[in-house]
């Protein structure tokens, strides 16, 4: 058993984090307080060969492993949520389901571009009545001709109007249940597919999260990702591998509070004292550090499972329930060590503190992450 | 075409220091090592100068044998190929020995035009390294430089100086060792494709006992302790004659003038 990373892992560490003190720090108030989308961070992503990592290369992608993957939106997500996330979108919710189910030419003409950062991608699964409960879902998609029809709307759609594809999930038999769902490629710039309004949200403001609104909208009938009917599938494994991608986020999240945790006892001086000194002080800490390293070994294990080719579902969904509440927790106690300071906006533990809850709530929530580990586990 | 050298150090990270408060003593122990800031802007210029004119660029190094993490980061950074002249004893050269080094395995092991050397090393900045490593290959040396070109036609490098009371343009000719100053360039951050091809490149390792025997040291370091600065603690009310009371003793102080 070895703890320890590879070369090759440390170095891309290295490199992310002098990308984040160069690109992601210097903005990344802005990016949460405007808010405003950072574009510019996102072509620097593709010059860096991150937007297509565990993907061949011959897909534009950069060849390397789910491990790399995680440490880049782990040390992303640590200087910005957002930039971590977009990142993470792109990478799991759109390049995952053209890789594993795409045919060839799909993946020549939709996963290449995206891999080498010359577009965005997007998966729009939820629907105002189809949260968790996907079968729930009434966006339809019907055969004419040599065209598949969709109709519907979709909400929480992360990335979805910077994207230059979306992966859209769409009824093709209602009867068949989660077994009537279908996948679709749906380009942007499509007839009939519209970008409803930019969500307001709590945290992770710099993200774009938008409804997306079928209407009549036409696709050749090539454009149906995997078989009919394999829809739930995809989106469940797409979800699976994105689950560690948001286990990494939340990772990230959870190392900020404990840096900026550890910093500021360190200079905050009471009773002529840093406040480091203090038991209280100390405790919470100590327990930040504990759960922030157990998150990383789940990440981490997710990972190599995935690298390893072995079964990864349960341990995605330990890895992002168990790192998606610390960082909820942590952030939360980190602002319990700022005191007053840390309720103002600007305050890096402020933004963290938001940032952290979307990380139990999308790509499945805490309690969906506990179906998921229990029925693994009592099946 | 040019064949350049980029000569790089691997030193302890400064933001893992810890300073023990009593003594003052540094401490090492859990801190991580790191390509000098400095010697990142020789290496990227060195990879700039070779993408316009062709050519290879080696990293060279002189580190204990433990520094081998230090190979593949350098070569992310753009150069062909790494030279890795290690031996337990190079952890704690001086600056005249690790020059007599790099003269000894450059000279005998490399066709060189140019040599490129940061300003000083990030841990002991002595800034001796690169005049030192010209002199004894009998080479011109041209230090300060914050902006290079090659004409490859006349053989020639053309090198703004940037001194304290101006800039110098000057020219010398190849083979010539130049040492840059870190406004030169902003080194690139290693792509992944970039970090992934490092393994690939070749490195040539150098044992310290090929080169022949070094000099013993001539500086005796009797004790590192870390700086302290004594803060005056005068303070000043909060009211207009309280602003103009700081203003006036920070430009008796030569602060601000």
């Amino acid at each position: 058993m070895d703890f320890n990373l590879t070369e090759e892992h440390q170095l891309i560490r290295q490199s992310v984090r002098e990308f984040c003190d160069r690109y992601v720090c210097p903005i990344a108030d802005e990016v949460d307080q405007e808010p405003r989308f950072p574009a510019e961070t996102v072509k620097k992503l593709a010059e860096q060969d991150w937007l297509g990592i565990p993907y061949p290369v011959e897909y534009g992608g950069a060849g390397s492993d789910y491990l790399s993957y995680v440490i880049v939106v782990e040390e992303l997500s640590r200087a910005c949520a957002t930039t971590g996330f977009t990142l993470e979108c792109h990478s799991c919710l759109a390049e995952f389901p053209l890789f594993k189910f795409g045919t060839e030419e799909q993946k020549k003409k939709y996963l290449t571009p995206l891999c080498k950062g010359e577009m965005l991608g997007s998966f729009a699964l939820t629907e105002p009545g189809a949260g968790t409960d996907a079968a729930a879902g009434t966006t339809t998609a019907v055969l004419d001709g040599n065209e598949w029809v969709l109709n519907g709307s979709k909400i929480f759609i992360s990335n979805a109007p910077v994207a230059g594809v979306i992966i859209v999930f769409a009824m093709t038999d209602k009867s068949k249940g989660t077994k009537g769902i279908s996948a679709f490629i749906v380009p942007a710039g499509t007839p009939g597919l519209e970008i409803g309004r930019h969500l307001n949200k709590m945290g992770i403001r710099g993200s774009l999260t938008a409804e997306v609104y079928l209407k009549d909208c036409r696709i050749p009938k090539e454009n149906l990702l995997g078989g009919e009917g394999q829809g739930f599938k995809i989106a469940m494994m797409t979800l699976d591998g994105g689950r560690i991608g948001i286990a990494a986020q939340a990772l990230g999240i959870a190392q900020a509070a404990l840096d900026e945790s550890i910093k500021y006892s360190k200079e905050r001086v009471q009773f002529g004292k840093p406040i480091g000194t203090f038991q209280a002080i100390q405790w919470m800490i100590a327990n930040m550090a504990t759960e922030v390293q157990a998150s990383r070994f789940l990440t981490y294990h997710a990972a190599w499972c995935y690298d390893q080719g072995l079964p990864y579902s349960s341990q995605a969904a330990m890895a992002k329930l168990f790192a998606s509440e610390t960082a909820t927790r942590q952030t939360d106690r980190a602002i319990q060590v700022h005191g007053g300071i840390g309720y103002i906006k600007g305050t890096k533990v402020e933004r963290l503190y938001r940032d952290a809850k979307i990380t139990e709530i999308y790509e499945g929530t805490s309690e969906v992450m506990r179906m998921v580990i229990a029925g693994g586990l009592l099946r | 075409m040019l064949n350049i050298v980029a000569c790089f150090k691997w030193v302890v990270d400064d933001a893992d220091i810890r300073v023990d408060t009593g003594s003052r003593k540094l401490n090492v122990d859990k801190a991580a090592y790191k390509i000098s800031a400095y010697d990142r802007n020789a290496i990227e210029e060195a990879v700039i100068l070779q993408e316009k004119h062709g050519g290879r660029v080696v990293a060279v190094t002189v580190a204990p044998p433990g520094a081998k993490p230090c190979l593949k980061d350098s070569l992310s950074r753009g150069p062909d190929s790494a030279c890795f002249i290690n031996d337990p004893c190079c952890a704690d050269l001086e600056p005249s020995q690790t020059a007599q080094i790099l003269a000894r395995a450059i000279s005998s092991k490399m066709d060189y035009d140019l040599i490129i050397c940061g300003e000083g090393s990030g841990d002991i900045y002595a800034q001796q390294v690169g005049p030192a490593l010209a002199e004894r290959l009998g080479i011109p040396c041209l230090t300060w430089v914050n902006k290079l070109s090659c004409n490859v036609d006349e053989r020639r490098i053309i090198a703004e100086r940037k001194l304290e009371d101006g800039v110098e343009v000057v020219s010398a000719p190849l083979p010539v060792l130049v040492v840059v100053l870190p406004d030169i360039n902003a080194p690139r951050i290693p792509s992944l494709k970039q970090v992934l091809g490092a393994a690939k490149k070749p490195v040539e390792n150098v044992l310290l006992e090929d080169l022949g025997s070094i000099p013993g040291a001539r500086l005796l370091t009797t004790d590192v302790v870390a700086a302290t600065m004594d803060r005056r603690r005068i303070k000043f009310p909060a009211d207009a004659d309280g602003v103009r009371e700081a203003v006036n003793a920070l430009l008796r102080e030569g602060v601000v003038s």
